[in-house]
């Protein structure tokens, strides 16, 4: 394949920035795609994505999916002889392309620079502090008793209409606009992605298309069955505690869908049937339990990560970036949050509670609206990677006949 | 000198533990000379022993039959005006005897035979006189005014020489003139440099020792190291001076039959003397280089598409303006054919484009300079500006195959496949810079104008693509040319700071040459030698084979073919007396009869099958020393050979092979350097001779009945210690296998 060069010099100058500042240093020696353990002969990454970076080549690299299927584990920068920091500039790549992918535009760029930390939490604590506002505000605090019998189920007042409270409606009306938002970004940048990815792969018109049921079957299951296994994950040597980390903090968020799924269904749907859904779950309802165990499993996992990332960055073998720590921070929130205004409820003590409860709102709804822009992101694209790679060997692709 | 003798026995070092001293004293007796016994001669009282006699005998010529010649020599020297032979029985004898014991009767006739041969040595060597020339002159001459000429002349100068340096040109500073910037020279290595010529200039203009003539030319040297004899003449002028063209027999005869042109015609011939020539001492050529042709690469399109320069018309252009923003910067031609960069490129190609890059960005807000290459060569320091270059975000590298360039755009095309990005590149440019390499002035004339027998120019061994060649190891700065000595880019593509290098030290050589020949001795790779060939020249019958096969020119001769010797231009290596059909060139201690008798004094049993004997002719530069290294690694050595060292390979005349067969010996090897491509030859030529002169004798041998392959010629290196002891066993089995030598005894 030939290709045009038409270096873009701003692209550099920002990878230099983000993270990839040595990104120029890569004298090409290949070093780093003997050492990874993800990368082959046929994608010797991330070598190539070194050159293609240094060239200002963005369209190819916003294209390709090995750059998104580095699990930046650091064995490249650890054996890298020249200091170039592969394994960073990976990282910047990366997050340059989720903000490309991302929409709307201005989130994605909010969402990229720790300059805007301020605007990014106070946007979610605005509209949750004036959504309290609205529904009573202090007027809904609690005394001890009832905040025993209701918890939080009070925290945007309540009224009589048993069926469906006045607190599901008031978070439904927070985070079904935010989830939805989110989800509607995700799908713009998978599309989008998946598009950039065929068309630097020279894959032209399919001559059969897969049907969404064997797409599913053949290419994004197993990927999923992959990544829920830490398959490659556990390849990495530099870093091997990392997935001591990410596993457990992978199964608590699967948890915690499960979790927000079925309070979603109880609250909203059979809640309406069953008023006596509404309230605090007894601590020994199974779904509770798992709960607990979840929050748990996601501040230990995310502790692991954080501390790992600590020692990276100390011993020199990663960059600090905000890209990487925003992540960490935001869900650290999220199981502090949490699990402080469960122990405020289970101590007594309102006012504290409603403050802890009122933050971790606040974290959660960060996580929901700036998932497509950080690192978050790579949830889906490095799925979507992960399903490329395999529909791109797979037959529908590859002509059997003409090899 | 009338010769008194001494010979010693040293018993030390097991040399008394596998051989009979009494035996080897009666072996020196025999040849009328006493021989003492110690048994540590280096010690105080081995020495006071020596020392003694020559004291109260007056001894004078002594033999030291002890350890190699090549240690021990501070310790066994008395003095200028004695003659020290030493036998070497530790190293070759009592450290190469494996397992044997005393009384094992090979290995004491071994001994026994090295014993007489150093008497014999010591009975035929002479005394040596320096030659001495009448009229010296310390004056140096130095070809070029460019970086390597400038430097050299100031360098000579500040050593306290006269220098004059001559320039073609009008103005000194050569190619550097034209730099925008220069290499860095300094840590961190990153930023480039104002260009220092014109410092370089000054230093020398002001120099009082040295005096400049510029829009000149050497139309010749005669004469030799010391008293060169230089005819100027005015740049681009035709003169009766001029070097005449060497020609051949063959061609003579045809300009002779006017059947062609004489290309010498209305010239001197080389012998004559320019009465108006200025004497010198030595010469320093440094007439630098000029840039390549790269109009042979058709894919390049150099000469066709506009805007493809070399390296040298874009220094120019960046010189005297702005370079253009988008730049491709092609460092190796050879499209998919080949990985090789542009001839005469070595490491400065790659410099050049990375400092050209760098105008690229100084001049355009958005530069990009792309950089297409085979190899980044950035040796040393070096390194740290290719990774300076490379941190520049306009600074764009792969390795790549250049395949085509073509106009297209709004300015050029650039095809490249088998990039580091893993596809083939188009890549629009506003210009190409081909990375041309720098061919030395050498390749194109003869530049140095040399009124030798031999012609003008240096002798090329078709090795080094017009280079000048003396031996390509060990002396670097040498040429086959005594007494002149190359530097810059007429030696070798280098950047300014390493010409600088260069040119110091072919000054330095050239006073070492010029203090050489004023003392009457050799340099190197003899340095010190105070023997030169002597001509006995009643016999001569002038075969020319001396003035043709001298490597380095030493010989010219007359009209008629007498030989002419240039004593300071002789580097001592006896070639010429390995090629006297009528043997009359010799050294005080070096000559046809010495190490002629050293062969009959061999004992050669003429009864015993078991007991072959075979001479071994050894190059002491390499393979002397590697044979002592295999005695000190104790690697047994086969008992049936005797060692003779010689000076070169070339130097081994076929009558001591004669001698040796004629005197009933089995088989002759000759031990020496590697000849042909990548030879180690330490006198360029001189094994390479020796082994097409024992082919020849070997088809004598055949007229005579004898097998040819009784003698061979077998090439080492200075590391073979640990293969030289099967190399010898082999040749001593295949004479074996031939058995002993029918005329033995005869």
């Amino acid at each position: 394949m030939s290709v045009k060069v038409q270096p873009d010099i701003d692209f550099i100058k920002e990878m230099k920035e983000a993270g990839g500042d040595t990104l120029k240093k890569c004298f090409q020696c290949a070093t780093c795609s003997v050492v990874c353990p993800l990368s082959s002969d046929q994608k010797p990454f991330p070598r190539q994505q070194m050159i293609f970076a240094q060239w200002g080549l963005k369209d190819r690299l916003l294209g390709d999916p090995n750059v998104l299927l580095c699990h930046q584990c650091g064995d490249c920068t650890a054996y890298c002889p020249r200091g170039a920091r592969p394994g960073d500039v990976m990282g910047a790549i990366r997050a340059y392309a989720y903000r490309h992918y991302g929409w709307p535009s201005f989130l994605a760029n909010l969402a990229s620079k720790s300059q805007n930390l301020p605007i990014l939490f106070g946007i979610p604590a605005a509209i949750i502090c004036i959504m309290w506002l609205i529904a009573g505000g202090s007027h809904n605090i609690p005394n001890a008793k009832d905040f025993v019998d209701f918890g939080y189920s009070h925290f945007f007042g309540h009224w009589d209409f048993k069926f469906l409270t006045r607190n599901v409606l008031f978070i439904d009306l927070i985070m079904i606009p935010t989830a939805s938002l989110s989800v509607f970004a995700v799908f713009k940048g998978v599309t989008g992605l998946w598009k950039k990815m065929t068309e630097n792969a020279g894959i032209g018109a399919a001559l059969y298309r897969p049907s969404p049921l064997q797409f599913v079957k053949e290419f994004l299951w197993p990927s999923v069955q992959e990544i829920v296994r830490h398959d490659r994950f556990k390849k990495c040597e530099a870093n091997k505690d990392r997935v001591a980390g990410h596993q457990p903090l992978m199964w608590a968020f699967i948890g915690l869908f499960f979790v927000t799924g079925y309070s979603f269904i109880s609250q909203d749907f059979i809640g309406i049937l069953l008023p006596s859904l509404h309230g605090p779950m007894s601590m020994l309802n199974p779904v509770k339990i798992i709960a607990n165990i979840a929050a748990i499993a996601m501040i230990y996992g995310v502790g692991v990560l954080w501390s790992n990332r600590s020692e990276m960055e100390e011993s020199g073998q990663a960059t600090s970036t905000f890209y990487d720590w925003f992540l960490i921070w935001m869900i650290m929130g999220v199981g502090v949050t949490g699990m402080g205004s469960e122990l405020m409820r289970l101590i007594g003590i309102p006012s504290l509670g409603y403050v802890v409860y009122y933050l971790h709102l606040v974290s959660v709804m960060m996580l929901f609206l700036y998932m497509p822009y950080t690192k978050f992101a790579h949830l889906v694209y490095r799925t979507l990677a992960m399903t490329f790679e395999r529909y791109r060997e797979s037959a529908y692709v590859k002509n059997p006949l003409m090899g | 000198m009338s010769k008194v003798y001494g010979a010693y026995l040293c018993t030390g070092c097991g040399i008394g533990n596998v051989l009979d001293a009494d035996g080897l004293k009666d072996a020196a007796s025999e040849t009328g000379i006493k021989m003492q016994e110690h048994d540590c001669l280096c010690g105080a009282e081995g020495l006071a022993l020596i020392n003694k006699d020559i004291a109260e005998k007056g001894v004078n010529t002594l033999v030291i039959c002890a350890c190699s010649p090549r240690v021990m020599q501070d310790v066994f020297s008395f003095g200028e005006n004695t003659i020290t032979i030493r036998g070497n029985l530790r190293e070759q004898v009592a450290w190469a005897a494996g397992d044997a014991e005393k009384g094992d009767e090979f290995i004491q006739e071994l001994g026994e035979d090295y014993v007489r041969m150093a008497v014999t040595r010591a009975q035929k060597s002479e005394l040596p006189k320096p030659y001495l020339l009448e009229n010296i002159s310390k004056k140096i001459l130095v070809m070029g005014g460019g970086i390597a000429g400038l430097t050299a002349a100031t360098e000579a100068a500040k050593a306290g020489y006269e220098v004059t340096l001559v320039e073609k040109t009008a103005k000194l500073g050569g190619k550097a003139l034209g730099w925008r910037k220069m290499f860095p020279t300094a840590y961190p290595y990153c930023q480039l440099e104002q260009p220092n010529i014109e410092q370089l200039v000054a230093a020398a203009t002001s120099n009082s020792k040295i005096t400049i003539k510029t829009e000149t030319e050497v139309a010749r040297i005669g004469g030799a190291p010391g008293a060169f004899k230089v005819s100027f003449k005015v740049a681009g002028s035709k003169s009766e001076w001029d070097a005449p063209a060497k020609v051949a027999v063959d061609e003579q005869e045809k300009i002779d039959k006017g059947e062609k042109e004489d290309p010498n015609a209305g010239l001197q011939v080389y012998t004559a003397v320019d009465p108006a020539a200025d004497i010198y001492g030595a010469v320093v050529l440094a007439t630098g280089w000029r840039p390549a042709d790269v109009s042979e690469y058709e894919h390049l399109g150099y000469g066709k598409v506009k805007n493809v320069v070399t390296n040298a018309e874009f220094e120019k252009i960046a010189k005297t303006g702005k370079v253009p923003a988008k730049v491709a910067f092609i460092q190796s031609p050879g499209g998919k054919d080949h990985d090789r960069d542009f001839p005469y490129c070595n490491s400065v190609t790659s410099m050049v484009a990375l400092k050209q890059a760098q105008y690229v960005c100084d001049d355009n807000e958005n530069g990009q300079a792309y950089i297409l290459y085979q190899h980044i060569r950035t040796p040393g320091n070096t390194e740290l500006f290719y990774k300076g270059m490379q941190q520049r975000d306009g600074v764009f590298m792969t390795k790549a195959a250049v395949t085509k360039i073509e106009e297209g755009g709004a300015g050029l095309k650039v095809t490249a496949e088998n990039t580091l990005l893993g596809d083939t590149l188009e890549l629009e440019v506003d210009m190409v810079v081909l990375a041309a390499g720098m061919v030395p002035t050498t390749a194109d004339a003869p530049t140095v104008n040399l009124a030798y027998r031999q012609g003008p120019a240096f002798l090329d061994l078709n090795l080094f693509d017009g280079y000048a060649d003396s031996h390509f190891i060990c002396f670097p700065y040498e040429t086959r040319r005594t007494g002149v000595y190359t530097c810059g880019g007429v030696r070798k593509a280098e950047t300014m700071e390493e010409t600088i290098d260069d040119a110091t030290g072919a000054a330095l050589k050239a006073i070492q040459c010029i203090e050489s020949a004023n003392r009457g001795v050799a340099v190197h790779p003899r340095s010190g030698d105070m023997t030169f060939p002597d001509f006995f020249f009643q016999r001569c019958t002038q075969c020319k084979r001396c003035t043709e096969e001298c490597p380095f020119g030493a010989i010219d001769d007359d009209a008629k073919g007498t030989p002419l010797p240039n004593p300071t231009r002789c580097r001592r290596c006896g070639t010429c007396m390995g090629a006297c059909p009528e043997r009359i060139i010799g050294f005080a201690d070096y000559n046809i009869d010495m190490i002629g008798s050293m062969v009959k004094s061999i004992n050669v049993p003429d009864d015993d099958e078991d007991k072959l004997r075979i001479a071994v002719f050894v190059c002491e530069n390499d393979a002397y020393p590697a044979l002592d290294m295999a005695g000190m690694r104790r690697n047994k050595l086969n008992t049936l050979v005797r060692f003779i060292p010689v000076r070169c390979l070339g130097s081994v005349n076929m009558v001591w092979i004669k001698d040796a067969m004629s005197s009933g010996m089995d088989g002759v090897l000759l031990l020496g350097c590697r000849h042909g491509e990548n030879y180690q030859c330490h006198f360029v030529k001189g094994s390479e001779i020796a082994s097409k002169r024992m082919a020849n004798i070997g088809e004598t041998l055949g007229t005579l009945g004898l097998e040819p392959e009784r003698c061979a010629a077998e090439q080492v290196a200075i590391s073979d210690y640990d293969k030289i002891p099967g190399i010898i066993e082999s040749f001593v089995e295949s004479i074996k296998e031939m058995g002993p030598n029918p005329f033995k005894g005869f």
